[in-house]
């Protein structure tokens, strides 16, 4: 009795110096190593289940869909429609979440860091600290995600990550269509971040949005798959390195091969020039 | 007997510890504590331009980017564009930067043009090949230096950087050939664990001999601090068509950058400029 006794104390303060120092692994997932989207050849979707486009059959209003299909005219006659990427804006949340690029996951006990290396060097932080909405935050593209480690089947291990992300800036759409979210920003993103049951190399995350762009939330699941390799490589993405795309006031144009500006639909007009002394070449 | 029983028992008990921590934690303790949100002390700039032992030809290459700036280019600082400063100029901390250290890499997140940096500590060698990045791909090691049981350095070296890149706004040039070595020692200040130094060796072709100089930082006590999002690519005014780079005016047109500056060729339009 009196052994146990001991035995009972060594190893309550073997696990009180475990708690106090140290961060235990073992209670999250191992979400460790480079994620890659799994989603069919091409230009990704929002939905990847689904088509791009019109395909994705997105629940939007009517005003929102004359907005999509203005959208796509702008798109077929050469311009860059709503999509932000082209002049290297962030796509912010959701469509960060397609990872355009490889994803890293680094749990810490305050914050989740997701790491895609896009067009922005995004770093999103998921606060896990606890904390509630603060009472006035900046607008991001990437939003203020505060998230809870929930342990769903109860043995002691957390098993998914349930987010809210709110605060958005815009301008945002789902994917390179150009598929919009409301211009007033107000999108609210919840999300439930988990591995796969019978796969741990397999992430899942089921996004639903909710946007007044949408008569109803919208719900997708995103799939990533882990690289076995343990040393992956991490590519640097830089935008503005070698983007033709150039934007004069609210015109698309595009920069040639040889230097020179190009138009990007036909018979666009060329920029005004009125604070230049001298007429173009 | 008993006694030597009860030993018996804390040392399992002792080494079941060592051994759960090790399999399944990350002792932080072992490690200096980094959170929290650092400022830069003073300007960005890396140093005063007179103190870099350039080369002669390095030199030059500055001065004439100087005469450039003067008259409303840009000269050899490439980051106007959205480029990334690259390293050793990530480490100016233009906005305020995070250090999150695990057992494997060290990251260092800065929010700025594209900051970010990968620092593994997994005990890797520069084996294999590495494609040339801006913020170059860096190794680390954690070093005990006073034998206490805790880290208290961070030994970073950093390789294969990719350019153009410039240790500053001023221009001042890193050599083409971007065959930079950068040597770091990251560490807290002794007397005031809420100040932070790196000690930085560039070694570089551009230079005489290897430069060193100390950034020094300051841990900001918000507990939850805000973390602002920087989008270079959003309002960005600097347009650059061929060699040439414009200004956008507030209203939206293309303006010149400098006293009788051409306009863009624009060959390739149908229409006559307005």
């Amino acid at each position: 009795m009196r052994r146990s006794s001991i035995g009972s104390i060594v190893l309550a303060t073997a696990l009180a110096a475990a708690g106090a120092h140290a961060f235990d692994d073992a209670k999250y997932p191992d979400l460790k190593g480079q994620w890659t989207r799994i989603s069919p050849p091409g230009q990704p979707a929002f939905d990847p289940s689904k088509p791009r486009g019109r395909g994705q059959e997105a629940p939007l209003t009517h005003e929102y869909q004359a907005v999509f299909e203005a959208n796509l005219a702008d798109l077929a006659a050469g311009g860059e429609g709503l999509w932000p990427g082209f002049t290297c804006r962030p796509p912010g949340m959701p469509p960060l979440m397609t990872a355009y690029q490889p994803m890293e996951i680094v749990v810490t006990p305050g914050t989740t860091y997701i790491l895609i290396d896009h067009i922005h060097d995004t770093h999103r932080r998921i606060f896990t600290d606890g904390r509630d909405w603060p009472t006035e935050v900046e607008p991001a593209y990437a939003g203020y995600s505060i998230g809870q480690w929930i342990d769903t089947d109860q043995d002691g291990r957390y098993d998914v990550l349930e987010v809210e992300t709110r605060h958005m800036k815009g301008p945002r759409a789902y994917d390179a269509s150009g598929l919009p979210l409301h211009h007033d920003n107000r999108t609210v993103v919840k999300e439930r971040i988990y591995l796969d049951r019978s796969n741990p190399d397999i992430l899942h995350d089921d996004i639903t949005v909710i946007d007044n762009a949408l008569t109803r939330p919208w719900t997708v699941t995103k799939n990533y798959r882990r690289d076995p390799n343990p040393r992956p490589v991490w590519p640097e993405y830089i935008c503005a390195e070698n983007n033709a795309h150039v934007r004069i006031g609210n015109e698309a144009y595009f920069t040639s091969a040889d230097g020179y500006l190009m138009p990007a639909k036909k018979d666009q007009p060329p920029p005004d020039l009125r604070y230049f002394d001298q007429a173009g070449k | 007997m008993p006694a030597r029983s009860l030993s018996a028992t804390f040392a399992l008990a002792a080494a079941l510890t060592l051994a759960v921590a090790d399999a399944r934690a990350f002792d932080e303790t072992k490690f200096p504590d980094l959170k929290g949100q650092w400022h830069r002390i003073g300007a960005p700039r890396w140093a005063n331009p007179k103190t870099a032992p350039l080369t002669e030809e390095y030199r030059a290459i500055f001065a004439a980017n100087l005469a450039e700036q003067a008259e409303g280019r840009q000269g050899t600082d490439p980051t106007y564009t959205c480029l990334s400063p690259g390293m050793p100029r990530i480490m100016n901390a233009y906005d305020p930067m995070e250090i999150v250290v695990t057992p494997h890499t060290t990251y260092i997140l800065i929010e700025h043009i594209h900051d970010s940096r990968r620092i593994f500590t997994d005990g890797r060698d520069w084996s294999g090949d590495i494609e040339p990045t801006f913020a170059g791909y860096s190794i680390g090691q954690w070093i005990d230096e006073d034998g206490d049981g805790r880290y208290d350095v961070l030994v970073v070296e950093t390789r294969h950087m990719k350019g153009p890149r410039s240790y500053d706004s001023t221009g001042l040039p890193l050599h083409r050939d971007n065959r930079t070595v950068v040597k770091e020692r990251i560490f807290l200040a002794k007397a005031d664990r809420n100040t932070l130094h790196d000690e930085i060796t560039v070694i570089d072709n551009a230079l005489t001999g290897p430069w060193t100089i100390t950034k020094t930082y300051r841990r900001g006590q918000d507990p939850q601090p805000i973390w602002r999002e920087a989008v270079c690519g959003e309002d960005n005014q600097h347009v650059v068509i061929g060699n040439e780079n414009y200004f956008l005016s507030a209203e939206g047109h293309l303006m010149p950058t400098r006293k009788g500056q051409p306009p863009p060729d624009l060959r390739y339009f149908k229409q006559s400029p307005k």
